[in-house]
């Protein structure tokens, strides 16, 4: 009755759960430095400002997807099927951005 | 001449057949894919919200309120007023989003969406604490984190309702809100909902999933493999929020 099937797949590391509490304390680290420069920079608008918390953004988006969604034990191409597209799309953000800008502009 | 067959020394490549691309089961690199295309998705949103934001002109700085700082019975009209609110620019989010549950007329700008952030941050940690057991086939470990998962989505889902109401008797809707253009509120309830709809998805197959571990299907089946494809999706939602939370209110 019983069938197990046996499904390709790259093997964890032995020490996964330390690299998980590991990452854990990271993320709470990085999320205290987020609200903390926020309070130090509440009011001030700069770019600078922005880029450091958008950031702040991909370095904890780094972690959640290597670590927690197991992309760092992944082959190579797996990451570079995710992350090319996304870079592409990043690029997309920053130009509407822009025009964003110019649009204030024609108000 | 040797007897050995020809197949014994062929070189097998990549994309030869007889293997699984990249290593991974089908239905798991599906759900990388559907990732992927749901992440154009919430970025279309944040690429029309970041457009639009910065199709208006900032509001001035704010020199009244101080975080921590009473606030009287009339802050919205007081903020109308000075100026701080007015359809004419973008509200400052420290203004808008100042409520903490239990705690009223006080200044606490960012309090209740970092509490929001950490419980989701935690509970993508038991989630994929789950998927650790689920690898070493410990079925009452599995049980128990992805338990702990449930709770936490549920948690974040309450949060999120409770952050809508307040925002909603303000007088916030699709159509007009009184902080300032109606973008602004329009566009924090698509992108919050739509992400809050994920989250409670979420929550719905993390159900099925944990009462499917309960059941002892997996361990019939002889992997965890599901529980990992839910943990993929889970903390695909918790991803998006980090640029929600940054977008909308650090930002």
């Amino acid at each position: 009755m019983e069938h197990t099937e046996h499904l390709e797949h790259t093997e964890p590391p032995h020490n996964m759960k330390a690299q998980i509490w590991r990452t854990f304390w990271i993320l709470f680290a990085l999320t205290l430095v987020d609200i903390a420069l926020y309070f130090m920079l509440l009011s001030t608008h700069s770019l600078m400002k922005n880029f450091l918390f958008v950031l702040l953004g991909v370095v904890k988006a780094y972690y959640i997807v290597a670590v927690f969604m197991h992309m760092k034990f992944e082959r190579n191409w797996l990451s570079r099927l995710i992350i090319y597209p996304m870079v592409l799309v990043i690029y997309l953000v920053a130009l509407m951005l822009i025009e964003g800008e110019f649009t204030a502009l024609l108000r | 001449m040797s007897n050995t067959s020809t197949l014994a020394t062929e070189k097998k490549f990549t994309w030869g057949g007889g293997k699984s691309p990249f290593s991974v089961s089908y239905g798991k690199l599906m759900m990388w894919i559907f990732l992927l295309s749901d992440a154009f998705t919430f970025s279309s949103l944040l690429t029309a919200y970041g457009f639009i934001r910065h199709s208006f002109p900032s509001s001035m700085a704010n020199e009244l309120i101080k975080p921590m700082q009473h606030l009287s019975e009339n802050f919205v009209e007081e903020m109308q007023h000075s100026g701080l609110f007015s359809t004419a620019h973008w509200p400052l989010p420290e203004l808008v989003f100042n409520h903490f549950p239990f705690i009223h007329g006080m200044h606490l700008p960012l309090f209740f969406v970092s509490l929001m952030t950490f419980i989701l941050i935690f509970s993508s940690v038991t989630m994929v604490l789950a998927v650790e057991a689920g690898h070493r086939m410990a079925k009452k470990e599995v049980a128990f984190y992805m338990f702990l998962t449930i709770l936490g989505g549920l948690g974040f889902l309450s949060c999120q309702a409770w952050e809508w109401t307040i925002f909603i008797t303000e007088g916030a809707s699709l159509h007009g809100n009184p902080f300032g253009p109606t973008a602004f509120a329009a566009l924090f309830f698509i992108v919050t909902g739509f992400h809050g709809f994920h989250v409670f998805s979420g929550v719905m197959i993390n159900v099925i999933i944990y009462l499917n571990v309960l059941k002892g299907t997996y361990e019939k089946r002889g992997h965890y493999e599901m529980v990992e494809k839910v943990g993929l999706y889970w903390h695909f939602v918790d991803l998006v929020w980090v640029f929600v939370f940054t977008f909308f209110y650090l930002i």
